[in-house]
């Protein structure tokens, strides 16, 4: 009796025991990093396995996809159990950034040799700034390029896009390009792709999504709604896809089985396009189209950023990691091995060589950027403003009702932030 | 003297049992507790104020997310679809399943092959069925419209999407739904079906007359639960339908918008809300099944 109650003790403590994790002790530290792109992976884990072969510090990496990604933080941030290192974006950035959640770089920076600020794009630096302190170190900046299908602009006879196509040049192919059955469509730009689509196409007709102070929707403004008919005119010319179908098949599945032929997309994309046979034999892209009035051709751009939990036990061996990732060193080699453009300047030309398609466009379209429209509660309104664009698509209403509505809804959410 | 041990005995035996017995459910208490109950109040609790970031800076503002729930137009429609998803799924995969737990209790070759292969479903996870159904769904590359020559938008028409949803729905509760029914099978005696064979009844009067009575209380019991869980439903949906499909607004639940408004906007207060208004319904919806058992289960 008495040794069946200690072996039902021993046995019950056992497994106690075994619930508990073990931490590791003394000087090794691992860095838990979190990340949402699995395309980049690969790079990002080469890049730090030289940081651990430098420092000894070892590092973690998962890879959750976007959308859980910000449920996993949001609860860490609350639970007190954020990732050491992890990727921040523009869209929740501010909310972060005003509750303390992330660790304040400031003074770390002032004194770090590898990062100058100077040597980074402002705006990228003003995403992760709040009351003039630094959160986080920019990690890449994308911009937008138009991709084609050389294959299918052959076979209509049509010449390739060039860099100097307006957008009217784009909406005349896209007629040639588009079969009446149905097998082929000329162009696809989804409903939720803002900035690699639509929101192009308004700053180069001189609209705004926000005013600079964040309190106003641009939505309303008169070039805004002209800018965004371009694509009414598409929808309603018949040369994309319903969006039934791509809402079931993205714009860039859509693209890799050859059935649009064109379509817009960010610099992120390439990877993706890379590993796929169909689009490294078929494709290729080139600068976005100019505005033909305004003449203007800019690019939305946008930069991740390497930012690390306030409330980490591993602060100091995360900022290290950080500056590690931020230095001229882990950003050239991030653009070599093709996971991104990187933000430090002027280290890009290697991504560039990194496929064989003509990805000196993105470089060009560097030129003239601007940086992706967000606020505190961009996710808010930006999935509302897809909600009432799909009506567009559909039939129901007209882009410029649809473009009064997301001016009020926005202006609504602007109003409580 | 002999007496007193043998009571002493007893009560020694009895106060062991009952700390034992409590012992061994006080984990199970215990998370229940901590995992279900506590939250179960501080949702409620939660659904009464203004929520700040990250739990931080709550402002109560009384029963205003409420007011904003019922004037809202969204959780009207997503209440539609949900009813709408339950309407076909509580029905369907309860008489499919009763039906083939009638089929697979006699003896027949291969029996627990088929049986398996039913129960299977129930194995993968949502998130693997939802994705093989959408695939087979697929308007343009689907299995579907492929093998019939049609072209059916099945998951991104408004009109059917949430049909489409509730057919996954079902084919993955039958199994489970089975192994219930079929054990609740095994409690019917033989003699019942040998007395009304004698009498000269036919397999179907059999099935209506002595298996669906005396079956009665574990329909009963997968009733209610099938109708709480498809109340419930979001994994499907969320996999199913892609944010961009107009189908959206037409086929997302009650726990979708939940998700929506609580976990990607970011308002844990009004997300609350509308997760204790689908208690409500809920608990409305099982009071009226209590009642109404009286008139069709039997107990022996």
């Amino acid at each position: 009796m008495n040794f069946k109650r200690v072996a039902a003790l021993l046995l019950t403590g056992a497994m106690v025991m075994t619930a508990v994790p073990v931490y590791a002790k003394g000087d090794d530290v691992t860095l838990s990093v979190s990340i949402w792109d699995s395309n980049q992976e690969p790079g990002i884990k080469e890049i730090l396995a030289d940081f651990t072969e430098k420092t000894g510090i070892k590092t973690e990496i998962s890879v959750v996809k976007w959308d859980e990604y910000w449920t996993m933080l949001e609860a860490g941030a609350q639970g007190g159990s954020l990732p050491d290192v992890f990727w921040m974006h523009s869209n929740e950035s501010e909310r972060y950034m005003s509750n303390d959640m992330l660790l304040d770089l400031t003074d770390k920076i002032k004194d770090s040799d590898l990062i100058d600020p100077e040597n980074y794009p402002e705006d990228i630096w003003g995403l992760y700034t709040y009351d003039d302190k630094y959160y986080a170190v920019p990690k890449d900046i994308d911009t937008i390029a138009l991709w084609y299908n050389k294959t299918l602009f052959d076979e209509a006879g049509l010449d390739y896009p060039t860099a100097d196509w307006t957008w009217d040049d784009v909406t005349e192919a896209a007629k040639k390009l588009t079969k009446d059955d149905g097998s082929q469509y000329g162009l696809g730009m989804r409903n939720d792709n803002n900035q690699a689509g639509y929101y192009n196409l308004i700053f180069d007709n001189g609209g705004y999504i926000i005013s600079d102070d964040k309190t106003k929707s641009g939505w309303d403004d008169e070039k805004t709604i002209a800018a965004m008919q371009t694509l009414e005119g598409w929808i309603k010319d018949g040369v994309m896809p319903s969006l039934e179908t791509m809402s079931e098949n993205n714009e860039d599945v859509l693209f890799e089985a050859g059935k649009i032929a064109m379509t817009c997309q960010g610099s992120w994309m390439l990877a993706a396009f890379k590993e796929n046979e169909y689009t490294a034999a078929n494709c290729d892209c080139v600068e976005l189209p100019k505005n033909a009035e305004t003449g203007r051709r800019a690019s939305l751009y946008n930069g991740l950023g390497w930012a690390a939990s306030a409330s980490g036990e591993h602060t100091e061996e995360a900022w290290q990691l950080i500056e590690y990732l931020g230095s001229k060193e882990a950003q050239e080699k991030q653009a070599e091995l093709g996971v991104t453009m990187s933000a430090y300047k002027d280290t890009s030309d290697a991504w560039a060589k990194s496929a064989d398609f003509n990805l000196q466009a993105y470089l060009n379209m560097m030129d003239d950027m601007e940086i992706r429209p967000y606020s505190k509660s961009t996710v808010t309104w930006e999935n509302e403003d897809n909600e009432i664009l799909k009506g567009v698509y559909t039939g129901d209403i007209t882009m410029e009702e649809a473009c009064k509505q997301m001016a009020d809804q926005m202006n609504e959410k602007l109003a409580e932030e | 003297m002999a007496k007193t041990t043998k009571s002493q005995a007893r009560t020694k035996r009895e106060r062991s049992e009952f700390l034992w017995g409590w012992l061994f459910i006080l984990p199970t208490t215990i998370g229940l507790i901590v995992l279900n109950i506590i939250p179960i109040f501080q949702t409620i609790y939660q659904s009464f104020f203004k929520t700040g970031d990250f739990g931080k800076g709550n402002i109560f503002i009384g029963l205003q997310n409420y007011q904003k729930v019922f004037a809202d137009k969204e959780i009207w429609q997503a209440l539609i679809n949900t009813f709408k998803y339950a309407i076909v799924e509580v029905p369907f995969s309860i008489a499919i399943a009763l039906v083939l737990a009638v089929l697979l209790n006699r003896k027949m070759r291969g029996r627990s092959v088929y049986r398996t292969i039913i129960f299977l479903p129930m194995v993968a996870a949502p998130a693997a069925v939802a994705m093989v159904w959408r695939w087979l769904f697929n308007s343009d590359y689907g299995l579907i419209n492929n093998v019939f020559h049609v072209h059916v938008n099945w998951v991104s028409d408004p009109k059917i999407a949430v049909f489409s949803v509730a057919i996954i729905g079902v084919w993955s509760i039958i199994g489970y739904n089975m192994v219930l029914f079929l054990s609740g099978l095994q409690e019917i005696p033989r003699d019942y079906y040998e007395a009304a064979s004698i009498d000269g009844a036919t397999g179907v009067n059999a099935f209506f007359n002595i298996t669906i009575p005396l079956l009665s209380p574990t329909i009963f019991f997968v009733l209610v639960t099938r109708v709480i869980g498809s109340l419930q439903v979001f994994d499907l949906i969320y996999m199913v339908i892609d944010k961009s499909n107009p189908a959206l607004t037409k086929t997302q639940s009650l726990v979708y918008l939940f998700y929506k408004y609580a976990f990607i906007n970011k308002n844990m207060g009004y997300g609350a809300t509308i997760v204790v208004v689908l208690l409500i319904i809920t608990m409305i919806l099982t009071v009226f099944q209590m009642i109404g058992q009286k008139k069709w289960v039997f107990y022996n």
